[in-house]
């Protein structure tokens, strides 16, 4: 069995439970929502005031909701025992943690493109000629948030205080990922000389996809550490 | 033939308490045996050790001549483990988790059917597990088993939550296994049914494998 056919798989699987699970779902997305309303209120009506803070709140909606979905996708499972019915099972450690990457990652991208659209809606923003750069910013910096995030969810899964653990584990590390991500949005959505501007988006795409590609490769490489007991 | 189990002063820790201790022991291909021992005394931790779930801490085991720790997905090839809770995704229908275990075992998609049938599951195959009995639940596990194919079935309660016909079923499982060679070591408090099929019996006592006999080492 290739390791392409397993790690299908797995990311099929963990999507379907994703789906399944409608509380996770209901939760990031009315979570995320609420965020983007509350902080819009405390902003003021300025339109200025919003655009420039549009890039922000979408990143830290994405960011708490990914908390809760990464946190969740194992939770699913430890409870009768099909995580360890999976680790016992004859696929590589590598294929696991890909897949349960793409799933997270498919999660977290498709509920980044709603809370992109409600902005954009909601902020009155202009997209212009950055569309496609807006979603390449969104993939990747999505990507590059799953790969972290799925990583320490899987290295708290078993502990107690999981829920408090995780964001406190992981948003150090993650946070260079978030920066990147809201400047290179910004350059794309916000006010004034960069906005609209996908020139000025290119250098902080090239250090996100430098940080995907770094995480991707670690993460892979010692996942088999984290799942060992 | 390289024997199916070989223990070597395995011992296992949980924080500072060993949970397995000095465990010495060869089982030879295709023998059934019984894991016999009081709640705690350390049967799941050994299996869930066979099965690579739990890496000894100290000493040495081959399953079938590969190495517990270095060679671990050799090993997951040629085992199947049966554990208490079933070990299937929850909010996946009985169908769904049965496929998932035959794309990864790399069994043909059309044996789903018939591994649900053949545990009395056909009828609600479309039912999210969450739904299930314990009962149902280990007779999927059963399903699971029948789809993976390994030489070495480890088992754990496999008696437990099950109704006569359920029980039944586990009994012409392990008649089957026997004809077929396989290699099971069953952990379980059910003595007089598991003592029907086992052809040793073994006993931990505060994780230690008793010996009153030299020979229930090599089984």
């Amino acid at each position: 069995m290739s390791d392409l056919v397993l790690v299908l798989a797995v990311a099929h699987r963990d999507a379907r439970q994703e789906l399944r699970s409608r509380a996770v779902t209901v939760a990031t997305v009315f979570f995320s929502g609420i965020t983007v309303v509350i902080l819009s209120f405390a902003l003021g009506p300025d339109p200025d005031d919003l655009r420039r803070a549009a890039p922000g709140i979408l990143w830290v909606a994405l960011a708490f909701a990914g908390v809760i979905s990464a946190a969740q996708s194992y939770q699913n499972e430890l409870a009768e025992g099909a995580f360890e019915q999976l680790l016992i099972s004859p696929i590589p450690r590598a294929a696991i943690y890909v897949g349960k990457l793409l799933a997270n990652w498919l999660t977290m991208f498709l509920l980044g493109l709603l809370l992109l659209a409600a902005i954009v809606i909601l902020f009155d923003l202009p997209l212009g000629r950055g569309g496609p750069l807006l979603a390449a910013t969104l993939a990747s910096g999505t990507l590059g948030f799953s790969l972290i995030a799925t990583f320490y969810a899987a290295l708290t899964a078993n502990l107690r205080a999981r829920e408090s653990l995780l964001p406190v584990l992981m948003f150090p590390v993650v946070v260079p990922v978030l920066l990147a991500a809201v400047r290179a949005t910004e350059t794309l959505l916000g006010p004034g000389q960069a906005t609209g501007n996908p020139a000025l988006a290119g250098p902080w795409l090239q250090l996100l996809v430098g940080f995907d590609l770094a995480y991707l490769v670690v993460c892979t490489a010692i996942f088999h550490f984290v799942v060992e007991e | 033939m390289a024997p199916a189990i070989e223990l070597r002063s395995l011992y296992r820790r949980y924080g500072r308490n060993f949970v397995l201790a000095d465990i010495t022991l060869t089982v030879e291909a295709g023998r059934t045996v019984l894991l016999k021992g009081a709640n705690g005394a350390g049967k799941t931790t050994l299996l869930r050790v066979l099965a690579t779930r739990l890496r000894p801490s100290r000493g040495a085991g081959r399953i079938f001549g590969a190495d517990l720790a270095r060679e671990a997905q050799s090993v997951r090839r040629r085992v199947a483990y049966l554990s208490v809770l079933g070990g299937h995704s929850p909010t996946l229908t009985a169908r769904e988790n049965l496929h998932f275990a035959a794309t990864i075992y790399g069994s043909p998609a059309t044996v789903v059917d018939r591994s649900l049938a053949s545990v009395g599951l056909g009828g609600v195959g479309d039912r999210t597990v969450r739904t299930f009995s314990s009962g149902m639940k280990k007779r999927l596990g059963v399903a699971r088993l029948l789809l993976a194919p390994s030489d070495l079935w480890l088992l754990d309660e496999p008696y437990a939550a099950l109704d006569e016909e359920g029980k039944g079923l586990i009994d012409d499982l392990l008649t089957d296994a026997q004809a077929r060679g396989k290699t099971v070591i069953m952990a379980s408090h059910a003595l007089e049914r598991c003592g029907r099929f086992a052809e040793a019996t073994l006993e931990l006592e505060g994780g230690r494998l008793r010996r009153a006999d030299p020979e229930v080492q090599h089984v």
